[in-house]
């Protein structure tokens, strides 16, 4: 276990002393993260709304679209992406393939399925008659979105931890559209890729490894405390 | 648009007419999935139902383990493993980095967490006398859980072919334990990411292509089994 020991020593003074390069990385990991989050919230939010609370011909099969969607491998939506950034491509006047704005697309889009997949599972496992009693007592499409939303908050907030968590992690589609440059568009999780393949196994690639663990570990704190509170509101539900 | 149709004029020939290297990455795919998938089962069935079932201290912050390892970057799995496998490191001296067999292993262990997770969640899900009765009256922990995978049948195959989803699209921890070398250790995912790294674009869409098309395969039986879960939580609801 030497080995390991080492390595896992050489990695902390990286991170403790603050190396510009890794600091680098895990600040491009959390622009990535909450940029794409967020756009795949905004155009995410209405979709979802309207699959769980709309009634229309064909929802149930753009729900079951939606859930297949989030299978989406990421490599493919990169090469998909690309073909439409490159300079003769569909959007190639654009001039954004490889670089850190092709990235925040790219994840925003993987990001997307969630949101789209999990906001209706969410409202539709709430109490049964809670938003048909809404309905009945006259809310608006509007009264009724806000209080879907709101009463479905906590697994909304569980989607939203699970694109957050996907975007941190993911890294076919990063390395295909932002070129993986060094310093730019790179981040925790494609620059720990490209220090297998190019410098070998040293401090660095452990340093990052470990923030990387250390993100996804944080991400789960706060889901697991979110899901112990719903456990309290279930309760609430029981004894009203 | 015309960088499309450009793409897609080379790429689709060489699905047509069975180009070699292509399908000896599909080949390598699908050992790998299969390979994978059938190991994780193995293993992961028995934790899942000993999770769901059995009655001892620690099972509900096992339980919360397992669901938060569902979460585990395979980048971070890869370096970790990379770190055990390398030369210098515990494992070194089998000699598994950058072979076959590492790829297997990789795989293995981040296809684990679903069967583990989705199956002891689909036990879970089962209606709240089920079990109870079947001890009630004596049954053998064997027969428990045969009952219970009868009964969760469709969660768990669920879990299933979401494990082979994973094996099938995963690309960071394929990439640094198997090195993606050219031919040897490639499968559908990471030799897209190869082809795009060399500039290939249309032998990257080619490659892409088979890969979705693989995926919707998978969604399409998952969709079908969707559909069988509904019948079978009818009748339960009726029988009630």
């Amino acid at each position: 276990m030497g080995y390991v020991w080492d390595q896992i020593r050489g990695a902390i003074p990286l991170i403790t002393h603050g190396n510009p390069y890794i600091m680098h990385l895990l600040w491009v990991s959390v622009r990535v993260a909450l940029i794409s989050t967020s756009a795949a919230l905004v155009v995410g939010l209405p979709i979802g709304l309207a699959l769980g609370l709309g009634r229309f011909r064909g929802r149930r099969a753009l729900q079951i679209l939606a859930n297949a969607s989030l299978a989406l491998p990421p490599v493919v939506v990169g090469v998909g992406l690309l073909t439409l950034l490159l300079p003769q491509g569909a959007f190639g006047s654009l001039r954004i393939e490889f670089t850190l704005k092709a990235v925040y697309i790219a994840q925003a889009i993987l990001a997307l399925p969630y949101i789209v997949a999990l906001t209706p599972a969410a409202i539709q496992a709430l109490p049964p008659g809670l938003l048909a009693q809404a309905r009945a007592l006259g809310a608006g499409r509007v009264q009724l979105s806000i209080f879907a939303l709101r009463e479905a908050k906590i697994g909304l907030l569980a989607a939203v931890i699970a694109a957050l968590g996907a975007t941190i992690s993911e890294i076919g589609a990063v390395v295909i559209v932002g070129g993986s440059f060094q310093g730019t568009d790179e981040t925790l999780a494609s620059a720990l890729v490209d220090q297998f393949n190019y410098t070998g196994h040293d401090p660095v690639a452990t340093a990052i490894a470990i923030l990387l663990l250390a993100m996804i570990l944080v991400l789960g704190g706060v889901l697991t405390v979110i899901q112990q509170r719903t456990g309290g509101i279930q309760l609430r539900f029981r004894a009203a | 648009m015309h960088l499309i149709w450009e793409e897609l004029r080379v790429a689709l020939p060489m699905i047509w007419h069975g180009n070699p290297y292509l399908f000896s990455i599909i080949w390598f795919t699908l050992q790998v999935a299969a390979v994978a998938t059938g190991l994780a089962t193995l293993i992961g069935l028995p934790i899942g139902l000993l999770l769901a079932l059995g009655r001892f201290p620690g099972r509900r912050f096992l339980r919360a383990l397992a669901n938060a390892s569902l979460a585990l970057p395979p980048v971070l799995v890869g370096a970790i493993l990379y770190l055990l496998m390398t030369v210098q490191a515990p494992l070194g001296s089998l000699r598994l980095i950058w072979t076959r067999e590492a790829v297997f292993i990789a795989q293995t262990i981040l296809a684990l967490p679903f069967v583990v997770a989705l199956s002891a969640a689909a036990i879970e899900a089962l209606p709240d006398g089920l079990l109870a009765q079947a001890r009630l009256l004596g049954a053998s922990r064997r027969q428990l859980c045969t009952l219970a995978l009868r009964e969760a049948r469709i969660g768990v195959i669920a879990a299933i072919i979401a494990a082979l989803g994973t094996a099938l699209s995963e690309v960071a921890a394929v990439t640094i334990l198997g090195g993606n070398i050219y031919g040897y250790d490639q499968t559908l995912a990471s030799a897209t990411l190869f082809e795009v790294n060399g500039g290939h674009y249309a032998d990257a869409v080619a490659i892409a292509i088979v890969l979705i098309a693989m995926i919707l395969i998978l969604m399409c039986g998952l969709g079908v089994l969707q559909q069988q879960g509904g019948g079978i939580r009818l009748r339960f609801r009726s029988a009630t």
